[in-house]
């Protein structure tokens, strides 16, 4: 069906070039991956107090792709079970790929499924907490995967 | 740690609203799903799409409710989830018992979620838990029901679409998400799956379905690319292909309902503000230069007209589709018929007729019990409906639409009708006024409405028709509206409610008796005629006019409220109600037509029969508001007809 009305919708497009000066703080994007909105809103707010952190979300795995082509993320917070991509696919993606290899990865599941945290850490991902989460341990493991990743991004 | 508890339970606590509204779309989606997946399980098959959707909603019904610990409603999500996980995976076949549950299960978890909403108790869950639990675990020994088969084709051809994502097209609005949405508009979805090229660029491909072959060009300009795959490329349908995903509400927002309502009285001041700046205006217009004067005219035109835009625009954010009422219905309707041992079949029309959220809101109750009472009372059971010539399974009809700024919903069955004899005994005996004659319609409702009365002997769960039917017109007539009544006891019975679209500002007629002036809400109003008070004829106690070949019953405002009308050489007469409820409401001058803001009494003790409210007009004057559907009922009530 051609032609269908597309409401515009705000992007985050711009590249913000982040210098690298060793033990200041870093403008980092946080890139948040789930498909509940609600819940992009509590990532969002716990993870507030983390310093100069900017936010670009993403409702479906395939747009948290998209995203990261064009906007540079210091971490992605990642739902597993989401329509039409799978979070291990997003993560087995990001980590198949140069560009994006050295982002930590906190992925941050519906608890209840326990296979999924050998899966995750399998497929890469850096740090693994389930839902229902405590806004304080998700900003303090944000913050340290944040550390981690802006002295020596890489594996 | 009770602090980071106590602080957790702020963190929660502040995002309610969006757990209530996430929630409500989760659970429209899978009733929908529901009643898809029943449908399907009536021809033998299982729908695949339909499983995952309410999957999907439960999962994020679990999610979401861990968050905000709301743990009844978390544990049932997660019986459910495990129980659809098994139907999904095959490990079970899906059984009739099976969709019970699941419907029982989805409106158990609404019942919690808005026990929590509302500061209920909220409603213990047990029972229900344990019938899903057996049902999940009772897989190996029951392998009967329908399971998801492996593979469906839609038969189409299999074209690979390529997504290459710019900056330019993000600006224009165009992503992957937009553009999957597309795609399944088109045909079925069979893979989607990012890559990075060569030149370090990403691109999506999707493989595609569809008997219709794309019309190429369109796609280009939003950075899409078609290819045909041949039957040797076909093969290789990825095991992670991707079910036909909910309809995102990537496009919508969600506004508080409070902060509309706020939007609402600043334009509603803006109406008043117009309307004394026209007043101010008039007075100044003889003392201004004709030519000076035609600018400041067309900068008032053009503002009335931003005003009106603006009232509209802000109203339709209002509107809300009836067809989310009307679903819930059909999980109504299917337990009440089995209660009542009846075959109900519902038939729902103009599902995307738009109505006032808050109005819908406030119909959901008496719609409900207009529902509940046509299966209870309305149809008959099927052995009694065959003897009457009539097919076993009865039909209840769900029909809104609307007329100008009226909107009309329609609750008809094809039952025995309302039995007269039975409501004017009963009404004798719980004392109630009943007048002599024939009873007509609208004489039948008053009784069926009258506080006290009910046609049964013994009140049953369903439907007490008594306070039932007294609260179902209160709540009718609270936000302006009617309820009128069609009753056959061949055809069945049809309530209908007519609902103003809209409440707060609303356009008026102005009309004048002897020194007083009125405002009739105008989508009350069908017709102004003009009389010769010749043409009126007496009628015992009561005054007709001619009207379409027929007469029409005359009310006089004067009478009404006791004005001393000034004499006319021709009355202004509103026509108001419909069919055979009409009636013309008789006026000395009809002098213009407004917008105007509807201030309701919020004091009780001033609630006047036949005033609706207050406004004021631009020159500062406050002027009442008719309640046009009491007078009309005081015509009846006098038996005018």
């Amino acid at each position: 069906m051609p032609g269908a009305p597309h409401t515009p919708r705000v992007y985050f497009t711009t590249l913000a070039v982040v210098p690298f000066v060793p033990g200041a703080t870093l403008v980092t994007n946080i890139l948040v991956v789930d498909d509940s909105a609600t819940i992009r809103r509590m990532v969002r707010a716990a993870l507030q107090p983390v310093a100069e952190a900017q936010f670009v979300e993403a409702e479906t795995g395939l747009e948290a792709i998209e995203r990261l082509a064009f906007a540079p993320v210091g971490l992605i917070v990642l739902d597993l079970n989401m329509p039409d991509m799978h979070g291990l696919e997003v993560l087995r993606f990001v980590r198949a790929h140069a560009t994006y290899r050295g982002i930590p990865v906190l992925v941050l599941t519906t608890r209840g499924d326990d296979a999924s945290r050998g899966a995750a850490l399998a497929a890469g991902a850096t740090a693994y907490l389930t839902k229902p989460f405590a806004p304080a341990a998700l900003a303090a493991e944000a913050r340290r995967l944040l550390e981690r990743g802006g002295v020596g991004a890489g594996r | 740690m009770p602090d980071a508890e106590r602080e957790a339970g702020r963190f929660s606590d502040s995002f309610l609203d969006d757990y209530f509204a996430e929630c409500d779309e989760h659970l429209r989606a899978m009733r929908a799903a529901l009643l898809k997946l029943e449908t399907a399980l009536r021809d033998g098959r299982l729908d695949p799409g339909a499983l995952e959707q309410i999957f999907r909603g439960c999962h994020s019904i679990k999610g979401l409710s861990g968050m905000v610990e709301l743990t009844e409603a978390e544990t049932l999500a997660h019986e459910l989830e495990s129980y659809l996980r098994a139907l999904r995976d095959a490990e079970l076949g899906l059984v009739p018992a099976g969709v019970d549950t699941l419907v029982d299960g989805v409106m158990e978890l609404e019942r919690v979620i808005v026990a929590r909403r509302d500061r209920l108790p909220v409603p213990p869950s047990a029972a229900l838990i344990a019938r899903v639990r057996a049902l999940t675990a009772g897989g190996a020994s029951a392998p009967a029901g329908a399971r998801t088969a492996a593979a469906v084709t839609s038969g189409g051809q299999r074209w690979q679409a390529t997504y290459v994502p710019t900056p330019a097209l993000l600006e224009r609005g165009v992503n992957v998400n937009t553009v999957r949405e597309r795609l399944q508009e088109l045909g079925t979805i069979v893979s989607a799956m990012p890559d990075v090229r060569a030149g370090g660029g990403l691109a999506f491909t999707f493989v595609v379905e569809t008997a219709a072959p794309p019309a190429l060009a369109e796609w280009e300009r939003d950075g899409i690319t078609w290819m045909r795959l041949g039957e040797a490329e076909r093969a290789p349908a990825a095991a992670e292909a991707a079910p036909a995903a909910a309809a995102t509400a990537a496009h919508f927002v969600r506004v508080d309902l409070a902060r509309l309502d706020d939007l609402m009285r600043i334009i509603g001041d803006l109406v008043i503000d117009r309307a004394r700046l026209a007043e101010s205006l008039a007075r100044v217009e003889p003392h201004v230069p004709a030519n000076e004067w035609q600018a400041v005219h067309e900068h008032r035109s053009s503002l009335d007209r931003h005003v009106r835009d603006l009232r509209h625009g802000v109203m339709r954010v209002r509107l809300i589709p009836v067809g989310d009422v009307f679903d819930r219905m059909v999980f109504v309707v299917r337990d009440l018929a089995r209660e009542y041992g009846k075959q109900v079949r519902l038939e729902l029309h103009g599902k995307a007729t738009e109505i006032d959220k808050f109005l819908i809101e406030r119909m959901m109750e008496p719609v409900l019990h207009l529902v509940r009472n046509a299966i209870a009372h309305g149809l008959e059971g099927p052995e009694a409906r065959q003897r009457a010539g009539k097919p076993r399974e009865g039909t209840i009809t769900l029909r809104a639409s609307t007329v100008g700024d009226t909107a009309l919903i329609d609750v008809e069955d094809d039952g025995q009708g309302v039995d007269a004899a039975a409501v004017t005994a009963r009404a004798r005996a719980a004392g109630v006024p009943v007048p002599d004659g024939p009873l007509d319609a609208g004489a039948l409702l008053d009784l069926i409405c009258a506080p006290g009365l009910s046609t049964r002997e013994t009140p049953d769960r369903g439907s007490g028709r008594g306070v039932g039917m007294a609260a179902v017109r209160a709540a009718v007539q609270e936000v302006g509206g009617t309820l009128s009544l069609e009753t056959d006891p061949r055809r069945g019975t049809r309530f209908t409610l007519e609902l103003p679209v809209t409440l707060a500002i609303t356009d008026a007629i102005i009309a004048t008796v002897g020194d007083r002036t009125f405002a009739v809400p105008q989508n009350s109003v069908s017709e102004v005629i003009e009389v010769e008070p010749a043409a009126v004829r007496q009628l015992e106690n009561n005054e007709i006019i001619p009207y379409r070949q027929g007469t029409l019953p005359l009310v006089r405002l004067s009478r009404v409220f006791g004005v001393a009308a000034a004499p006319r050489p021709r009355l202004h007469v509103f026509v108001t109600g419909r069919g055979a409820g009409a009636v013309g409401v008789a006026v000395d001058r009809i002098v213009g037509q407004k917008e105007i803001v509807v201030r309701t009494f919020g004091d009780r003790f001033i609630k006047v029969h036949g005033v609706a409210g207050a406004t004021e007009l631009g020159d500062g004057r406050v002027v009442l508001i008719l309640d046009v559907g009491a007078l009309v009922r005081s015509g009846e009530a006098r038996g005018v007809r």
